[in-house]
């Protein structure tokens, strides 16, 4: 049942399919490059990023990054600007080594996720003539690629989870800054109104009583 | 006969996808002073593979033959996992203890004094991903569909624990939600009521004041 042929197919075909993916975290200063190679020329590009925290220390500007993607001739093949969240495919016209450049224009480090992921495209065995087993190894090899892309996505989507927690926690620390720092300046306010109206009527009181 | 040749096709294709381990490798510039650190939230109980070597650039014709980097990763309690000066390439591998975000820093070591950083090439693994399934075939004998169909296997079972584990923090970032709603409501009643307090406070002082000084 195991002909030769067969096993050679399905060598080949899983082969090609078999797709890579990189997620990462790194803190970003002004500028911050990070190559990757893409080894097969057609295949598509997956790429994301997420802003996870900015170290301002009121978190009021837009913190967004400028993203460049650069071919292997150092064409540019894609650019955005002041996103804090995005999500880009691309088809690679040439194989070789794609550069992906963040700059950030705020004056504060950003901590940015950044996740990349290649998908081949299965090559078929132009010698393969078993046909019956040829459709069962195209439909494992296109699941192969949905569960990958899914992987993909569901790590951008905990990188927007985490974003969004760190937002959240701040709110809650916010509000209660704010009502202390209300109610203290409010009682300073009045205490500060009364000694103003104590001092302003002894005076005059002094001077008109002489 | 046809058993001898299923054994071929069985080892052609461990061969195969043995040789045909991708280049899952990022390249980072690390430059000539101060240190490039990655790190990854990774959850408890995860095998972590990493492997990292120095590139040499294409634009660099002679590369400093002295070049060397140091590594150091810790975990999210600040545990020493791997420490290694003086390397050119290496790995390292670990399983998370703790639940939390793992650091990686690379700094280029002192006597090598050069304008031009170094470009380190990592690859680093984590879960599935660091899953040896050659191993798995071997030792389960499996081959070919079998085989492909247990990897997507692991592959789908990573994605529920991890959808799970995404449930989860959401539950906890929605109750967070719910507190700061509720603060927000009952601060902003206080900070309210302490300004009445303090109106009333205020109106009774200078009443008393004015009495004293016999103005009223």
């Amino acid at each position: 049942m195991l002909r030769f042929p067969t096993i050679l197919t399905a060598a080949v075909v899983f082969s090609f399919l078999i797709t890579e993916a990189v997620g990462i975290r790194f803190v970003i200063d002004r500028e911050e490059c990070l190559s990757h190679n893409v080894e097969y020329e057609g295949d598509t590009v997956h790429v994301s990023f997420v802003v996870i925290k900015a170290e301002s220390p009121w978190h009021f500007s837009q913190d967004g990054v400028d993203l460049v993607i650069k071919g292997p001739g150092g064409e540019q093949v894609h650019d955005v600007h002041d996103r804090t969240s995005e999500r880009y495919e691309f088809m690679a016209q040439k194989k070789g080594l794609f550069q992906f450049c963040f700059t950030n224009k705020s004056p504060y480090h950003e901590t940015i996720d950044f996740d990349v992921q290649v998908g081949h495209f299965a090559y078929y065995d132009q010698h393969a003539k078993d046909e019956h087993f040829k459709p069962l190894f195209d439909q494992i090899a296109k699941l192969e690629e949905a569960l990958y892309n899914i992987q993909f996505e569901q790590h951008w989507l905990q990188a927007e989870n985490d974003r969004q927690a760190l937002v959240n926690e701040k709110m809650g620390r916010r509000a209660v800054h704010k009502a202390l720092i209300e109610s203290a300046a409010l009682i300073g306010a009045s205490v500060l109104q009364v000694y103003l109206l104590q001092r302003l009527f002894e005076r005059k009181l002094g001077t008109s009583r002489v | 006969m046809g058993t001898k040749w299923s054994w071929r096709a069985i080892l052609v294709f461990i061969w195969w996808c043995a040789s045909t381990s991708t280049t899952q490798a990022i390249w980072l510039d690390l430059p000539p002073s101060g240190t490039k650190c990655v790190s990854e939230d990774i959850q408890n109980n995860v095998v972590v593979l990493a492997d990292y070597s120095l590139i040499n650039g294409q634009e660099d014709a002679h590369m400093p033959s002295g070049a060397t980097i140091s590594v150091r990763v810790t975990s999210p309690y600040g545990n020493n996992l791997h420490h290694k000066e003086n390397m050119t390439h290496g790995q390292f591998a670990f399983t998370t203890s703790e639940s939390g975000n793992y650091l990686a820093c690379f700094w280029v070591d002192g006597h090598h004094q050069g304008t031009k950083g170094l470009t380190v090439s990592l690859d680093w693994r984590i879960g599935i991903a660091a899953k040896d399934w050659e191993s798995v075939a071997k030792k389960e004998k499996i081959e070919g569909v079998e085989f492909e169909l247990r990897k997507l296997e692991g592959a789908v079972e990573a994605i529920h624990e991890n959808l799970i584990y995404l449930k989860n923090r959401e539950a906890d970032m929605r109750e967070v939600s719910e507190k700061t709603n509720a603060r927000v409501a009952w601060f902003s009643i206080m900070s309210i009521g302490v300004c009445i307090a303090v109106s009333i406070l205020q109106l009774w002082y200078l009443k008393r004041f004015f009495h004293k000084k016999k103005l009223i």
